[in-house]
């Protein structure tokens, strides 16, 4: 096996090991660090696509921000996976920022919006057709097509930070501890940068708890 | 509240970083990512904040494709990894599936015991914690925990590829393109990827071996 590995061009492994090798180089200690555990202050919620690996656009290193990457970064409340992700999070890491990123040109929100039976991913994606739904006049007035799906990936941010709002974790977190606070975030392609929706947490938590307050 | 701002301040000033420098490496870098993407491999790997794939594998944003979730668990009925899958496999159409476990997991570590960690963690680990009774002897005669809970990251990998190689898309991809499967396990105490064994039964391939 051993030999099998050396020999073979195998670009993940030679890669992996020139930066465990580079991290040791800079930093002995970096490893053993790494070992007593993780207190992350983030939690990122964003979306499969392989252009956004969320440490590598933020900046940050291993055992910085927790990371949750599905198709078209949704937290659905019927989902076990999001919802397990959000509770570790919070209640066990007691991280003090959620970030939801999108990205424009996502291709599960175009997806979304085909008329296709897409079988397994009809579930899912069926949350965006919901989205647009509920802001279907606003976006039936945008008739450039490209416009239109990004002003619909920053709704879908907008509705899944509300969904992590709505989760029983966060509200009693929020309630006992001041944290953590939800932001929205776009990421572009044609710069790299990211775009701060600036979503007014307070204003989605008190909004929310109208109707959905979990917190005694 | 001041240092929760600065928490924030600090990925900003992180991505613009980014943006500045890779755009100087590489002028057309942006709008070649705005072209698409054409990753070879779907990583599906834990959550913890100590295994972020594209920096441990040393690849560029467009490499992998990604979910992560508590613990790399693939549960044949959750609708979020299929998607992810479907998406992938079938229409992003990756080259390799990769199930990543790592040790010091706390999920894993979690596993070990029946501590209640709250209704819908203890849901979520249901499955991982049927693992460690059904290899309770194997896992009895290791030396110490740390050992046992990555012994159960990697029951928990092979379960999962088990889980995956039922998945319409996935069967479809083997079958028509040559689609293959790969366990791993990433040591926090080394920084290294280890490549599990595929129970001996067929002599495994590496990612990008030659043909």
């Amino acid at each position: 096996m051993q030999k099998y590995l050396t020999q073979s061009h195998d670009r993940i492994f030679e890669n992996n090991r020139v930066w465990a090798e580079e991290q040791k180089k800079k930093n002995p200690e970096f490893f053993a660090k790494l070992k007593e555990g993780q207190s992350p202050d983030y939690l990122w919620i964003g979306c499969s696509d392989s252009r956004i690996p969320a440490e590598a656009i933020t900046g940050l290193g291993p055992g910085e921000m927790f990371i949750h990457r599905n198709i078209a970064n949704l937290v659905c409340n019927v989902d076990l996976n999001v919802m397990s992700v959000v509770n570790y999070a919070v209640r066990h890491l007691k991280v003090k920022h959620i970030v939801v990123c999108g990205h424009y040109g996502c291709g599960g929100v175009k997806a979304a919006m085909t008329p296709k039976d897409m079988g397994l991913l009809n579930p899912w994606l069926r949350n965006i057709r919901d989205v647009y739904r509920l802001h279907e006049s606003e976006l039936d007035k945008i008739e450039d097509e490209e416009k239109r799906y990004d002003r619909l990936v920053e709704l879908n941010v907008v509705e899944q930070c509300r969904n992590v709002v709505k989760t029983a974790a966060l509200q009693t977190s929020y309630k006992e501890n001041g944290y953590p606070i939800v932001h929205g975030w776009v990421f572009g392609f044609h710069d790299g940068r990211l775009v701060d929706l600036k979503i007014d947490f307070e204003g989605m938590l008190k909004g929310i708890q109208k109707l959905y307050n979990l917190t005694d | 509240m001041g240092s929760f701002a600065d928490a924030i301040d600090r990925i900003v000033a992180g991505n613009r970083v980014f943006a500045h420098d890779t755009a100087e490496q590489d002028p057309k870098y942006f709008s070649k990512l705005s072209e698409g993407q054409w990753p070879d491999i779907l990583w599906i790997g834990c959550a913890d904040s100590r295994v972020p794939e594209t920096t441990i594998c040393n690849c560029k944003p467009g490499e992998i494709f990604v979910h992560r979730n508590i613990a790399n668990c693939v549960h044949p009925h959750d609708v979020n990894t299929s998607a992810v899958v479907q998406y992938s496999v079938g229409v992003v159409k990756v080259k390799k599936v990769v199930v990543c476990g790592h040790t010091m997991c706390g999920g894993a570590n979690h596993s070990l015991t029946d501590d209640d960690l709250g209704e819908t963690l203890n849901t979520w680990l249901h499955p991982m914690r049927e693992l460690r009774r059904k290899h309770k002897s194997e896992l009895d005669a290791l030396p110490d925990n740390n050992a046992r809970s990555a012994r159960v990251a990697e029951l928990n990998v092979q379960s999962s590829l088990n889980v995956l190689r039922e998945h319409p898309a996935i069967k479809q991809a083997v079958n028509e393109r040559g689609l293959t499967l790969h366990g791993m396990i990433f040591d926090i105490t080394s920084g290294q990827l280890r490549l599990l064994d595929e129970g001996g039964s067929k002599k495994s391939n590496g990612l990008w071996s030659p043909n």
